[in-house]
């Protein structure tokens, strides 16, 4: 139980730790997520998937910073993740640069690549940012599968994974650390980013594009600021799936991603740093957990495996309308309500 | 006591219990699949599914391997390339088989590595892609017939005995399945003293294909050779053509001989050509096609008819069983022995269902090429069979 818990200041009231208990129980977070490759029931599988839901809640982290806090919608999500990845391809596999150097190099050049993208917010706002972000995923795509020389073109490039020494990164176990870190990182980044100067700037953006001007935030800056920040995240994200992936190709990066990154912010909730992880990990586990009960249930319904299996998309989509329907603040509002239940139990009046 | 009786009683159960499911597994084959069961592959997906589970089915029914029964795992893979990569991770972890059948060339490629010195297990998949066909990168993978690079040749060969010096064109998807064979065949025409007037790129699914016809009217083949599309737009090219009065030949490779193809041509499949490596649903006299519709029919009673992918899927299912029926005898039941049953494979008598297969660098480079007859709406044989040295 929790109480007590006065503020005095502004100050206190932006605290990420604001009591000994949400240390207590970040501390334990984490040795879960660092003990978890240790458990009994964890398999590659299982690490898999928490490679893979890691990936995208960097991303989703980074569209966030975006669409819900900058409140500039962007629907070419998975192209700058694309940037991100082949950066990192061609910087290791042409220039023989390291892992290590070529991802935040990957970030970067998408950050750069998210700039000239972003230009256009200063004109167009809402639905037309939408239709021009739009089309830079379009664009980036015919990139991936026409510059030949660069990317391979269709056929894609094979990626050597990282290593350190001798120790070489290649299974799910040992990737999984560089993941939680650059999970870990980057969560952190953005928790800290949004109590700043810039952050409030993008809320003000994202409230009123109008009052902000005139309060004296200039709006082009801090929109490119946003869009740079939010393409790195999803270069880093890039960069990490396609060392994980051993594989990078044009295919890998469609207009559906960016629909799926923009589904995980509203799933988790606009402007909270949480409800991106939240969402990331609903929309990444959620069609695992389907595709793992219809393949133990299909024997139930013999020769019906056309008809069942894609009943699983229907569920997926049935699920998030639910949630918008019942929780339009996403999963992270649900996750308060729950907390703040718990904040004064079993004690509350 | 009472409470120790039921303690003993309950891992007495617990032990049976173990020792079943260990007995069990011991005898049991366990072959896994991810398959595109929904996705834009879905239509042939279902098909190679199908074929796949009933020829180890049918194995399972006429004895099983040395009496060892089949276990058939199949999961979706959507054709997307996360899903597929976590299926297979999924089934490799869970049940550990000593085979497994992928959906795409892109989980080979990926999953290649891992194939190789992690899991080592015999793979194959629904491509036809050269690039799986690879020993020396991978030799646990294996291509169940002809690569799209061989189908060409195939064609090209035909076309060089029917018509030597015969004015070709090639027109292709922009896509990995569209460009995979067009390298190969560039050099076989060359071999062939074929003359490679025209290549034509378009998309799968284009709608305006018009600049691609006029260039085919300008150049004026006698062949023109359709590979990465499964539907459109080969119809809108071979309608546009006629209309512009081009005699030319249409030919296609696997994906192009089904019959989804003569349904949707109409009276324009007159004279279509298309190479496959495996016989039709409708060749009755083959043992082996009289056998799947046996089984069918009682199986699933409401199927009327397989499509080509069904024969693909049902053929890999073959080679699988001769593999583990090789290894098992050698007493090396693991991917070490099942690749070197891959090897040894010679002369293979599929019932019919293809010409004898005999190994060739991780691949079957046999086929023959059919002519479409527009009355009865089937593929009828326009060659023997042709193996490409």
């Amino acid at each position: 139980m929790r109480c007590g818990d006065l503020k005095e200041s502004y100050l206190e009231d932006e605290k990420i730790f604001q009591s000994v208990f949400v240390k207590f129980w970040l501390v334990l977070l984490f040795a879960f997520l660092i003990l978890f490759p240790h458990f009994w029931f964890v398999d590659s599988y299982w690490l898999y998937i928490a490679n893979l839901t890691g990936f995208a809640v960097i991303g989703a982290v980074g569209l966030n910073l975006l669409t819900g806090f900058t409140g500039q919608i962007s629907l070419g999500h998975a192209a700058f993740i694309g940037v991100g990845g082949y950066a990192t391809a061609i910087l290791i596999t042409r220039l023989g640069v390291p892992f290590w150097f070529a991802l935040p190099a990957a970030g970067l050049i998408s950050a750069a690549v998210g700039l000239i993208i972003g230009i256009p917010s200063l004109r167009v706002k809402g639905l037309y940012l939408v239709i021009a972000t739009l089309a830079a995923q379009f664009i980036l795509e015919f990139v991936f599968g026409h510059w030949e020389s660069m990317t391979r073109g269709i056929r894609g490039i094979n990626v050597p994974p990282p290593h350190i020494g001798s120790f070489v990164f290649d299974t799910e176990k040992s990737f999984y650390y560089i993941t939680l870190t650059l999970v870990a990182a980057g969560v952190g980044f953005a928790r800290n980013v949004v109590r700043t100067k810039w952050g409030r700037a993008f809320v003000a953006i994202r409230d009123r594009d109008l009052a902000a001007e005139i309060m004296g935030i200039n709006l082009f800056r801090y929109k490119l600021v946003a869009f740079a920040l939010s393409s790195f995240y999803a270069g880093i994200a890039g960069g990490l799936w396609v060392s994980f992936m051993k594989v990078v190709t044009p295919e890998h990066f469609p207009f559906s991603l960016s629909i799926q990154y923009l589904a995980m912010v509203i799933v988790g909730g606009l402007g909270t740093v949480l409800g991106s992880i939240f969402g990331a990990i609903f929309m990444t586990l959620i069609p695992e957990l389907l595709n793992v009960l219809s393949g133990s249930t299909k024997h139930m319904f013999p020769g019906m495996d056309q008809l069942f299996i894609p009943m699983k998309d229907v569920v997926f989509g049935v699920l998030i309308v639910g949630f918008l329907v019942f929780e339009p603040h996403g999963l992270a509002e649900i996750w308060h309500r729950i907390k703040n239940f718990f904040t004064l139990w079993p004690f509350s009046y | 006591m009472r409470g120790r009786n039921l303690m003993v009683g309950l891992l007495v159960i617990l032990a049976f219990a173990a020792l079943n499911v260990l007995c069990h597994a011991q005898d049991e084959i366990k072959v896994g699949a991810v398959q595109p069961i929904t996705g834009r592959f879905a239509f042939a997906g279902v098909n190679i599914n199908a074929g796949l589970e009933d020829a180890l089915m049918i194995a399972n029914d006429e004895g099983g391997i040395n009496g060892k029964k089949i276990k058939y795992i199949m999961e979706d893979g959507q054709y997307q390339l996360d899903v597929a990569t976590a299926a297979f991770k999924r089934i490799m972890s869970r049940d550990n088989p000593m085979i497994m059948y992928g959906e795409s060339t892109g989980l080979g490629k990926a999953m290649s590595p891992e194939i190789k010195d992690r899991y080592k297990i015999l793979y194959s998949s629904t491509s036809f892609s050269g690039e799986l066909a690879d020993p020396p990168a991978n030799p646990y993978i294996f291509v169940p017939g002809p690569t799209y690079g061989d189908m060409f040749g195939i064609l090209l060969k035909y076309i060089a005995n029917e018509q030597p010096g015969a004015k070709v064109a090639f027109f292709y998807s922009d896509t990995e399945f569209g460009k995979d064979p067009i390298p190969f065949a560039r050099d076989m025409c060359k071999q062939l003293k074929l003359d490679l007037v025209a290549e034509a790129v378009a998309q799968v699914g284009a709608v305006d294909v018009t600049s691609q016809v006029l260039d085919l009217k300008r150049k004026n083949p006698d062949f023109v050779i359709f590979q990465g599309f499964v539907v459109d737009p080969v119809q809108t090219v071979i309608k546009q053509c006629r209309d512009f009065g081009m005699k030319c030949k249409f030919m296609g490779t696997f994906w192009g001989a089904s019959k989804m193809i003569i349904d949707n041509l109409g009276p324009l499949a007159e004279g279509y050509m298309a190479v496959n490596p495996y016989m039709y649903w409708w060749n009755d006299d083959v043992p082996m096609i009289k056998k799947i519709k046996a089984y069918t029919a009682k199986k699933y009673p409401n199927v009327t008819a397989r499509d080509n992918s069904y024969m693909q899927g049902f053929m890999t299912g073959l080679i699988f069983v001769e593999c583990l029926k090789k290894a098992d005898k050698a007493g090396q039941l693991n991917g070490e022995g099942l690749v070197k049953a891959l090897q040894s494979i010679k002369d293979f008598d599929s019932g019919g269902l293809s010409a004898p297969y005999t190994i060739k660098n991780n691949k079957f480079p046999v086929a023959r090429v059919w002519k479409v007859n527009v009355e009865k709406k089937i593929y009828e044989p326009a060659s023997d069979w042709i193996t490409l040295e």
